[in-house]
């Protein structure tokens, strides 16, 4: 053989030898057998450690990893669609926002829980376990709920205004006389934005789609115009703080918290950091600020958007199991759902809110959460959602006319509502 | 291009000859390039031609419907969206690459100049193309957002609340900014390694002649520069048009900075429907392709075919 032949084969040989390395160091092989990995998001990461931590101190032989997914809720979803598209058994228990359940049952993701249907109703709060329910089945189990609150400064409003109108005037004169801002929420393009969109228009009487699900509402009435007219005015006349288009969760958070805005929408995570219990992260507006239901248009109730997240067994893992256990222990246990409650995440167990009844946060949950609504569990919600960021994102801020995107969300509803038994 | 590289050794004095063994070196140059040229159509040339397959395909979510020929592409092609798109990308590209040529030149000839820290110097100015693309977005996204508002602090004339990624217009700048920021070093490297083989000879030829710098620079870098130009201008405008992570990290695509690649993902993950995907992915494809072609034409067949074309 010539010396070109030879270095070619020695070549070959480095190939093959290269392409065994590669699959031995497959990131699933560093796992140990026992492990059960659990996916949730970064948010409230203290509080899922406490619960991780308490069922490993319970469970020392097959403890329970965290992989954290992204705060926002568009890339934790990007991320659990890439793994279980896939089929990928990397996750063995997976966190669901309330809105997933359809699209993921849909798809064979997650698997069938309905056995444990029993153990669940009556324990859990309703709505929550309603948010599990698609197609007669029930296919995961609530962990935390959430509900949004209207944060005001005590300092510089007497008393929370009942109507979004009365917020906008309060606000203003407010803000001008402390030179900040009036309002800070969630006004990014994404899922956060569709939550505060909603309850503008579930506030003025809207409904998306029919209640036995066949029918398309948005366009009924005149709530969509009535919610998308005023993020309009709010976003010209300077209620909504600058950058209000940018801002999601943490950073009107922390807006909030340096004493920048009068009043915010937020969930109650906020509560115990504003109040300065985080020695890292101090307030300026500790002992300044309450909390309230969040406004309507004439005044009357209130309704916040329906959060949280639910527990589901990936249909691929390898554990089943023993993930069916740790989610009936995070949901299930009282001892476990106490951990959220005094943390201000707030619980799905209805037990936990009679015991914390003296917390601030926790009193205001279980007045609010009742009137809660639940976005549709329609498999195809993500196409309306993203109807209405693609709309409501431009007509809010100018860029789209009212008419325009209220048409064009109405169409997407059709659509999704004649796919949507799929 | 690739077999036209390929070709030239074999055309050496002597030919193809059979060797001891019987097979012609010809022969044997085939043998040796047979696995890189199987896994290329493994891994380039299958997914092109499974997208073309998926995009004559209906889909409802991730559910395959039924043959639809063209259905998506006339789908596509009328929808304001998509052609929204398309003119997001090619304003990012056309402005991006055209101050990133210029400021890249700037900096190539900088750096090509023997002066005191000259290393140093080279070393600075490439360090935002070290930095991840995604890091760079997360970095002036919080930069140009309101609160804090570095930037707005940092620039006397504009006004403390300016608004940077939530206004139309403003938006698209933000991306462009940082894309320049990070890849005007990327083509500086480039040129410079194309002023670098320009021999010292012809300089010193041009001033014995009486030539200007402006001339020296007009009539002999920038000719002998063009190898360099067209792969810089190349290699940019093709990745500017696929240009992805800025506007998804900065921006969500808002403000009309939803370019092609953020289209096509929101159809990949956020309203799957794996057959417009792939249909809009087969569009940027062309797209792409069409450019590149372009630009290979106007700029020099000859630098990349061989002299012989």
């Amino acid at each position: 053989m010539t010396t070109r032949a030879w270095s070619a084969a020695l070549v070959l040989v480095l190939a093959v030898l290269a392409a065994g390395c590669l699959r031995g160091s497959s990131p699933t092989d560093a796992i140990s057998e026992d492990e059960l990995i659990w996916a949730i998001s970064v948010n409230d990461r203290p509080t899922h450690e406490l619960v991780a931590q308490a069922w490993n101190e319970a469970h020392p032989d097959t403890p329970v990893r965290i992989e954290w997914l992204p705060p926002d809720a568009n890339e934790q979803r990007r991320q659990l669609f890439l793994e279980l598209n896939a089929g990928s058994s990397l996750f063995d228990v997976v966190s669901m926002d309330v809105i997933w359940t359809g699209e993921f049952a849909n798809n064979g993701w997650i698997d069938d829980l309905s056995e444990l249907r029993d153990q669940v109703e009556g324990n859990s709060l309703q709505a929550s376990v309603d948010s599990c329910t698609w197609d007669g089945a029930l296919w995961c189990l609530p962990y935390s709920s959430n509900a949004g609150f209207l944060y005001y400064r005590t300092d510089l409003v007497e008393e929370p205004p009942t109507t979004w109108p009365e917020l906008v005037e309060v606000g203003l004169q407010a803000a001008e006389e402390a030179g900040i801002s009036p309002y800070v929420a969630q006004g990014a393009q994404y899922e956060g934005m569709v939550v505060n969109f909603l309850e503008y228009f579930w506030s003025a009487g809207g409904q998306i789609i029919s209640d036995d699900e066949s029918q398309a509402t948005f366009a009924e009435g005149d709530a969509a115009r009535t919610a998308l007219e005023f993020m309009r005015d709010a976003q010209r006349n300077g209620f909504y703080a600058p950058g209000f288009n940018t801002l999601i969760e943490d950073p009107a958070r922390l807006q909030f918290q340096r004493g920048d805005a009068v009043f915010m929408r937020n969930w109650p995570y906020a509560y115990p950091l504003l109040s300065g219990e985080d020695e890292e992260n101090p307030s300026a507006v500790a002992g300044k600020f309450d909390i309230a239901p969040l406004p309507t248009f004439d005044g009357e109730g209130t309704i916040s958007a329906l959060g949280g997240f639910n527990l589901a067994i990936n249909a691929f893992s390898r554990k089943k199991d023993l993930a069916r256990e740790f989610i009936l222990f995070a949901s299930q246990e009282q001892d476990t759902q106490m951990i959220l409650g005094r943390r201000s995440l707030p619980p799905t167990l209805q037990a936990v809110y009679d015991a914390l009844a003296d917390d601030p946060a926790m009193a205001l949950l279980s007045e609010v959460l009742p009137e809660a609504q639940a976005r549709p569990p329609l498999p195809t919600w993500n196409s309306i959602s993203q109807a209405m960021q693609d709309n409501v994102f431009p007509a809010y801020n100018g860029t789209k006319s009212v008419d325009a995107a209220i048409e064009a969300i109405q169409a997407e509803v059709e659509d999704a509502v004649s796919i949507g038994g799929q | 291009m690739a077999t036209a590289t390929d070709a030239r050794p074999a055309a050496a004095p002597g030919g193809p000859r059979p060797n001891r063994n019987g097979i012609s070196e010809r022969g044997l140059a085939r043998l040796f390039i047979s696995p890189s040229i199987t896994a290329m159509a493994i891994v380039a040339l299958f997914p092109i031609l499974y997208a073309v397959v998926l995009s004559f395909y209906e889909y409802v979510g991730l559910q395959q419907g039924g043959f639809t020929a063209l259905g998506n592409y006339v789908d596509a092609l009328t929808d304001g969206r998509f052609w929204d798109s398309v003119i997001a990308t090619f304003v990012f590209t056309v402005f991006s690459v055209t101050f990133e040529f210029l400021i890249g030149m700037g900096f190539a000839l900088i750096m090509h100049q023997a002066f005191v820290g000259r290393g140093v110097a080279r070393a600075t100015i490439l360090i935002p193309w070290v930095i991840p693309t995604v890091i760079a977005a997360q970095m002036w996204r919080y930069m140009f957002e309101v609160t804090p508002g570095f930037i707005n602090w940092a620039l006397p004339f504009v006004p403390d609340d300016f608004n940077w990624l939530g206004s139309s217009g403003w938006a698209m700048f933000t991306i462009i900014f940082a894309d320049v920021w990070k890849t005007a070093p990327f083509v500086a490297l480039l040129l410079l390694a194309g002023l670098q083989t320009i021999p010292e000879e012809v300089y010193e030829a041009g001033r014995v002649d009486g030539a200007s710098a402006w001339q020296r620079f007009t009539r002999i870098t920038l000719p002998l520069l063009r190898p360099a130009i067209l792969v810089a201008m190349l290699f940019r405008t093709t990745d500017a048009l696929r240009i992805y992570d800025l506007p998804a990290v900065m921006t969500r695509g808002a403000f009309g900075t939803e370019t092609l690649s953020v289209l096509v993902q929101d159809f990949v993950i956020a309203t799957p429907n794996p057959g417009f995907a792939s249909t809009l992915s087969v569009l940027t494809f062309i797209l792409v392709l069409g450019v590149g072609v372009l630009l290979v034409s106007v700029l020099g067949k000859e630098l990349v075919l061989g002299d012989e074309a």
